[in-house]
């Protein structure tokens, strides 16, 4: 695989949307090139961060109450 | 109409899912208010629909299409077509921190606080935005969030990069900005 089907590969990748014999080949072009395992890491990393910087919001309680008294 | 018992299992069910939902609706209107009220019609609507939802099927996804649709048709005024993210090209914020020496690349993100990160998804146009919700916060599948969003999957996946393209791009501004990282190649990553 060389890099740059790699890097089109990437997104799936980090989602984890790749066939297990696409994902494996990623992988093993990953451990041979310490650019591409670089670039993943960081993908990795961004997407690590953007969930648990936008997961921390919950619903207020009463409001949760207040839809569970509507919906009962 | 369900059956009280069939109904009060249904709503117990749906409000399992609650929190993904306020998330979805507080960064899509930017308002507690307006995501609440959004969230409580897309709950209505659920209750009175819910013999089309077929069970074993992906309730959270099920209940997060309600939720969007009422978003657009109601707080949008359905106009779609006209928000779109400009192509921001190839700029990745990996390659731009290498570019200028900050290393490793990915300490830059460690510096960056939540309340930015937060502010740069809420920046993205919200078609944009709520592929992000679903796949990177909510962790939908591209199948999933295809069915949420009536998209094909190569929808999903072309605007997930556009989205993560602009959000790097807000990302590597902010860092500039703030001096976690200074331009011009001198860089190491500032210890702040």
């Amino acid at each position: 695989m060389r890099c740059q089907e790699c890097a089109d590969k990437l997104d799936r990748f980090v989602d984890r949307e790749l066939t297990n014999t696409e994902a494996l080949e990623v992988q093993l072009h990953l451990e041979g090139c310490p650019d591409c395992m670089e670039h993943y890491e960081f993908q990795e990393h961004l997407k690590r961060v953007v969930k648990h910087s936008c997961d921390c919001d919950t619903a207020p309680v009463a409001f949760r109450e207040k839809l569970r008294q509507i919906l009962s | 109409m369900a059956e009280p018992a069939a109904q009060t299992a249904f709503a117990e069910e749906a409000l399992t899912h609650l929190d993904t939902l306020y998330r979805g609706a507080l960064r899509l209107t930017h308002d507690p208010d307006a995501a609440q009220d959004l969230v409580q019609e897309a709950y209505l609507r659920a209750l009175r629909y819910q013999h089309s939802y077929q069970q074993g099927t992906n309730m959270k996804a099920w209940l997060f299409a309600i939720m969007r649709n009422l978003f657009w048709d109601r707080f949008k005024g359905a106009r779609k077509d006209d928000v779109s993210l400009d192509d921001v090209g190839d700029f990745v914020l990996y390659d731009k921190l290498r570019d200028e020496g900050a290393r490793p690349e990915s300490d830059v993100l460690d510096k960056i606080a939540a309340s930015e990160v937060v502010a740069a998804v809420d920046k993205l146009p919200p078609l944009h935005r709520e592929v992000v919700l679903l796949v990177d916060v909510e962790g939908f599948s591209y199948k999933d969030a295809a069915q949420t969003l009536g998209v094909p999957i190569g929808t999903v996946m072309s605007r997930l990069h556009r989205a993560r393209q602009q959000l790097q791009r807000s990302l590597y501004d902010y860092a500039l900005e703030s001096g976690i990282v200074r331009p011009g190649g001198s860089a190491q990553v500032s210890q702040l």
